[in-house]
Order: C-alpha cells, then structure tokens, then sequence
C-alpha cells in the first residue's frame, strides 16, 4: 500500500503555508516529520484529517496498482494532548468504541485484553476518563488507534510530556504498529526522530522532502538535517 | 504626569482599536472583503480610531444617562406617595453609596492596567494616579449635565444639582482612601468585581433602604442628603492627599492584576473544568444499549445536573404558577376577566419565555467540551453516517428535556383559560398546548442545528464563529421583539405550529446535506 499526496497546498489569506506538497509513503516505515516552528507540520496534517480544506492538490491510497480514495476510517490521528471523552469510564469507552468498529480486525478481543497490552492497570479500568492523568489518556487514545488499526497514522508530537516510562512503551508499541501501515510522526526532538524512524522528511519552504541518510553516521546526518532546516530559515 | 497620561491613554486607544478591528473582523462575508493585514491599513485604522474616540465620548454620559433614567426617576415615578424630589435624592444618596465601592475605577483590575503596568513597566504611582484623576473627572464632566437635567426634572432644586457630580465623586474618593488604608493595614488588596458575602449583605441592606423605604413613605429629606453630600465632598477632598502621597501602588497592583491575569489566562481552562464538574461521578450509573444508544445514555444520565435538574425545576415553578394563580383567581375573581384578555392575546409573549428557559446553548456547549471535543478527534466519529445518527439520537432526547416544562406551560395556560372564563372556540385549548410545545420543539431543533451547522468552538473550546454569534443575538432580538406582538392564539397558534413544522423540514434537510462537512474541529 501507498500513501500518495500531489500537489497539496494551503493558504492562510495571503499566506501560503503548504505550497506544493507531492510525496509517496510506503506502508511498513516510520516517517520523521520535521520543520522549523510555523513550518506548516500541524496544517498539512489537518489537511490530511480534512479538518481544514486543501486549496489544491489531492491525496489517496494505491493498493495493488488501484487508487482509492482516503475514507475517514483511513487515518488515526493522535495528537500531542490526548483527547478522550470525559465523561466516560475507560472500560465504557473502549465498549462504544468496539461497538461502533465492531466489524474491525482489531475488535474482536475481550475488553480487558486490550487494557493488558497498553498495562492499563484493574482499579484504572473503571474510572472516569476526567480523573486520567495525561499519560494514561495518551495510553487510552493510542488503545483506540491500535484497534481500529487505521492505514494511516499520524502522530504530532505525541511523546512530548510523557514521563520516561510511558515514552518508552509508546516508542514500543509504534514499532510494533508499524507493520502494514504507514505511520507519520511529527516531532521537533530530532533524536527521537533518528532512533524511532526509518525516513526523516523535512517540510521545506511549503514542500515536503526526504533527507537521504545514505552512508552517514546519526552525527553526520544530523549536522545534515539542521543544515537544512537552517537553509530553509535564510531563504 | 503628561507624558505617563499620554502613552496610557494611547496604549489604552491602541487596544481599544486593535478590539474594534478585531470584531470588525469577525463579521461573516464582510471578513472575506477585508484584507489580511487588517490592522496595517491606515483607512480602516482612523475608521476604528473615530469610533473608539466616540465611544469614549458616549461612555462618559449614556451610561450615567441610562442611570438616571432607569434606577433613579424610572424606579422613582412608581412612588406616588412621597415628593419627587425626595426620591430623587434618597434612592441617588444609597445609589452613590454602593458605587463608591462597587465601581471604584481604582480597584477594578482591567487588561489596559495590565498591559500599563506589568507588561510595560509604566510607573505604578504616575500611571494609576492619572488613570484615576481622568476616571473621576470623567464622573464629573458626566454627571453635571445629567444630574441638572433629571434633577430639574424631578423638582430639586439647582443647587442641589450642582451638589451631586462632586458628591458622587467624594464617596468614590473616599471609598478609595479606606481601601488604601486598609491595604496598608492587611496588606490585603480589595478587588471590585470579588466582594465578599459581608459587603454583598450591605449592598442589599442599601438597595432595601434605597428602594423599599419609599415604598412605605420613608425618605430621607433633601436637605439631610444635601448635608450628607456635602460632608461626602469634605471627606473627599481630604481623601485626595492620601491617594495622592500612597506608595505602593506598584506592589498593590501587582497584587490585583496577578490575580486578574490569572482568571483571564484561565477563563477557558474554569469553562473546561465547570464542564467537567457536570459529569457525576455516580459509579452506579450504567447503561445496557449499544453504540451511540450507549454513548448518549450515559451523557445524559451523568449530566442530570445541567439537563435534566434544571428542567424539572423549571417544571414545579410553572406549576407553582399556575396554582398561584388560580388561588389568585378564587381569592380575587375580578382578576379573571383581566387574565382571560391578557391570555387570549399574549401568546407571542410565550416564545420569549420559552427562550428563556430553553436548554439550548447549555447543552450544546456540554456536549462539544465533555463529549465532541474530543470524539471529533478520531475518524471514525466523523463518518457521515454516525453523525447523522448521534445527531437524530441527540435531537430526541434535548426535545425530550425541552418539552417536559412546556407541555407544562403549555397545559397550566390552557387550565387558567378554561379557569378565566374560558373562550368560545374550544380549538384555542389545543392550540395553546401545542403552540408552546411546537414552540419548545422549534428552540431543541434551532439550537442543535446551528451546533452541527456551524461548530462554532475552536480546540480550546472557545467560541470563535461570527456567524454562530450572529445567528444567536438574531435569535435573542426576534424573540424580545415578538414580546411587544398582541395577536389571538389561534392566528398566532397556527402560524407558529406552521412555522415549527416547517423549520424542523428544512433544518433536517440541512443537516443531511452539510453536517457530515460541517460537524469538524475548528482549528
């Protein structure tokens, strides 16, 4: 399977923030998003959710030599501030979710399975999500997207304010989740880019490209990444 | 002095501006007109610039103006019994009492002191004395012609007039100077806009002599006020050297604006949390649906308290009511003719009142900061499909809470038709309980639909649509001026049925169509 975006651009009145973003993702890689603050990383993600509408330009999935558009269903999109319903029991959500998806590969488990996986501990399992910390609803969010098992997941800056320990298991599980689909990972901690990811791509001037790591050492690379970050600031 | 007066009251003007164009901006179509760089375009600039100048010229006397009108000679011509001029004096002298702390201009603390002051670093003593001066000559240069206009009016005589703009002023002054002193003494800084359970009591015990002792015929004379006033102008004119030689005004404003900057950094974070406060926490509420059956059982179920609760109370008050009245009725029959009159023609009047007491925007507003906010985040909450069926589930249920009081009210009126006299066409019964109800129903559709239409918040949950504000004041203003509208029910029952019927049609229409496009994030 490939993610294919042509042409994709958006503008803020006046201002173009993506102005030609043309880029094939593989399923089966994690890609390292990154770029300058205000380069555009947030609005080309909204854009691939479709919660702001592209100016141009178009995107959609090729499986087996045929294109296809992208569904809702397509992409899970997790954010850096977890967002779970509130009002709902951790044990609840996870039900109306399995309800909702219930014809999802990924569904078909008992409840408690899941909550194994992500260590989601007994007496956490049937508290009200607005009694979560924020790591725990991170937990919750990824739980969500590991059973819906989306084709696309995008991920902005998502192990930013995560305690050691729970960035360590997310790290974990991403690589597990990788298979099969095609994961994009925002961040602005360029370590974190070079142990988790196989690609690193840059958002440049409105455009998207890769930064070939070919035959260097990770020190070399990165001198190579912020040189092309800096480059991006003198333009 | 000059110079601190000058960049404060431009910074002032310079954010007043900023605001105008701001909201200029918020204007739907107009905003597509504008230009980007809005607040660089000279044109649009002294535009905004006039109308801030005006608004400063206009808030020096409407709003003294509307004072007068209203709370002074407004509440004083409904007591006949005692001299006007009396009233006069005696609600203005307890009126300028409880404005002398409750609207201090010192202790209020207000972004432009903020950004003067703790973003700018002015001079605190400097800033805060010509701030105060320009807010005190402001009172004065807008209450002389006021005053001698409803004072003349009232039949005071002109040099009592002349007395109150520096009267009023005296009592601010000195309000001022005691809080000072008490900031020395405690250290503790007074906040206007947080006054504690004491001063509150205080306020009610001067409304009480303000407005009840002339209901018996108790006022005090003009002349005591006259002395009162003149003693307010001595202590005020002593108070002047305290403000003056005060020291800490940095310190204390510190104190008040760190306070302030808070709950206004904060404003979204309590809006959030008050939301969140709604949920029960009662572990035995469970559901057995499925799906969104499921997901909007227990949304209502643990939002009883801003559901469910506040429309049975309003239930028993209707109820309440009408029994009142109808023991009103038995105790006094001659009522009935007037009741049956007032009835048979104030069904407009309704629609205001089902406005009011509609949970619309609070169910709304609930539902995106405790449920969508964050189900809107993952697809599979955005299929066209599942919005369509939260939605149809949704309706149901905020029709269901709505119609509880009106079918109430609905029934109550008809009952004290029946109970009045009654009317000739036995059709008005009918038309009375399903008007109010259709009435109900139309608010439960109206308010939803626009949610779904528009999504008017944004991440933070503010709400950040021009077009949702818009359509809301149009809502708030149709019904006000329905209110002034005297129609028979059964015309106005009729058309109003008509028109709920036919709005609900096309609203469904609409959000068939548009809100699997619409129902988003802002972002």
């Amino acid at each position: 399977m490939r993610f294919v975006i042509e042409h994709l651009k958006k503008s803020f009145e006046n201002k173009e923030v993506l102005s030609d973003i043309s880029f094939t993702f593989e399923s089966g890689k994690i890609y390292g998003l990154l770029g300058r603050n205000g380069a555009g990383k947030t609005t080309l993600f909204n854009c691939l959710n479709r919660d702001l509408r592209t100016d141009g330009g178009r995107f959609f999935l090729e499986e087996q030599g045929e294109r296809r558009d992208v569904r809702a269903e397509d992409i899970g999109y997790v954010l850096s501030t977890p967002e779970v319903p509130e009002f709902l029991t951790a044990r609840e959500f996870l039900q109306f979710f399995i309800d909702i998806n219930g014809s999802s590969e990924g569904a078909n488990r008992p409840i408690d399975d899941y909550f194994d996986v992500m260590s989601i501990s007994q007496d956490d399992r049937d508290k009200l999500l607005k009694d979560y910390s924020h790591g725990m609803k991170n937990k919750m969010q990824m739980l969500i997207h590991l059973i819906a098992q989306p084709n696309i997941l995008l991920l902005d800056e998502p192990l930013t304010s995560l305690d050691v320990v729970v960035a360590e298991e997310m790290k974990q599980l991403l690589r597990s989740l990788k298979r099969d689909r095609i994961t994009i990972f925002s961040t602005h901690i360029l370590d974190l880019a070079l142990d988790l990811c196989d690609e690193i791509i840059l958002l440049h001037n409105g455009e998207l490209e890769i930064v070939d790591q070919s035959n260097l050492d990770n020190a070399k690379f990165k001198g190579k990444i912020i040189d092309a970050l800096r480059e991006e600031h003198h333009d | 002095m000059i110079k601190t007066f000058r960049t404060a009251f431009l910074l002032k003007n310079t954010y007043r501006v900023n605001t105008i164009l701001y909201a200029i901006k918020q204007i739907p179509l107009l905003n597509r007109l504008l230009p980007q760089a809005i607040y660089r375009v000279y044109g649009l600039k002294i535009f905004a610039n006039i109308l801030a100048v005006l608004w400063e010229l206009v808030s020096i006397f409407l709003g003294k103006a509307l004072y007068f009108a209203t709370l002074i000679c407004g509440v004083g011509v409904l007591y006949e019994t005692v001299p006007a001029d009396e009233v006069f004096a005696h609600i203005l002298l307890f009126l300028s009492v409880i404005g002398s702390f409750m609207n201090t201009a010192m202790f209020n603390p207000t972004r432009d002191k903020y950004y003067a002051l703790i973003l700018m670093r002015m001079d605190a003593r400097e800033y805060v004395l010509t701030d105060y001066g320009y807010a005190m000559l402001k009172v004065v240069v807008g209450f002389f012609p006021l005053s001698a206009l409803f004072g003349l009016g009232c039949g005071a005589p002109f040099w009592f007039c002349l007395l109150i703009p520096f009267a009023v002023v005296g009592l601010k002054l000195t309000a001022a100077a005691c809080s000072l002193l008490d900031y020395k003494r405690t250290g503790n800084v007074r906040n206007e806009n947080r006054l504690g359970k004491a001063t509150w009591l205080v306020v009610g015990l001067l409304l009480a002599a303000a407005y009840g002792l002339p209901a018996v015929g108790i006022t005090l004379p003009l002349l005591a006020v006259a002395v009162i006033f003149a003693a307010a102008i001595l202590t005020g004119a002593v108070s002047i050297g305290l403000i003056w030689r005060f020291p800490d005004y940095g310190l204390m404003y510190r104190q008040l604006l760190s306070q302030m900057m808070h709950q206004l950094d904060q404003v979204n974070r309590h809006v959030r949390e008050s939301s969140y406060k709604s949920i029960s926490a009662d572990t035995t509420i469970v559901s057995r649906r499925k799906g969104f059956e499921f997901l909007n059982e227990l949304f209502i179920k643990r939002h009883r308290s801003i559901l469910w609760k506040p429309a049975v109370r309003i239930t028993y008050i209707c109820l309440f009511l009408v029994l009142g009245v109808l023991l009103a009725f038995f105790l006094r029959p001659e009522l009935k003719s007037v009741v049956n009159r007032v009835l048979m023609t104030f069904l407009p009047y309704f629609v205001f009142i089902m406005y009011m007491i509609n949970r619309g925007t609070g169910f709304t507003r609930a539902l995106f900061i405790n449920c969508d906010h964050s189900l809107l985040t993952y697809s599979f909450y955005k299929r066209p499909e599942m919005v369509l069926k939260l939605f149809a589930i949704r309706l149901r249920e905020i029709i269901k809470i709505n119609l509880l009081p009106a079918l109430t009210l609905g029934a109550g009126l008809a009952v004290l038709l029946y109970a009045s006299g009654g009317t000739d066409n036995y059709w008005n019964y009918v038309i009375l309980v399903v008007s109010v109800a259709s009435m109900s129903v139309f608010f439960s559709v109206h308010y939803l639909t626009i949610y779904y239409l528009l999504q008017p918040y944004t991440v933070s949950t503010e709400v950040k649509s021009g077009t949702y504000q818009l359509v809301l004041s149009a809502t708030y203003l149709v019904c006000f001026f329905l209110m002034e509208l005297r129609m028979p029910i059964f015309v106005f029952g009729i058309l109003c049925i008509l028109f709920c019927v036919l709005y609900c049609i096309v609203a469904c229409l609409l959000i068939y169509r548009f809100a699997p496009k619409t129902f988003r994030l802002r972002r």
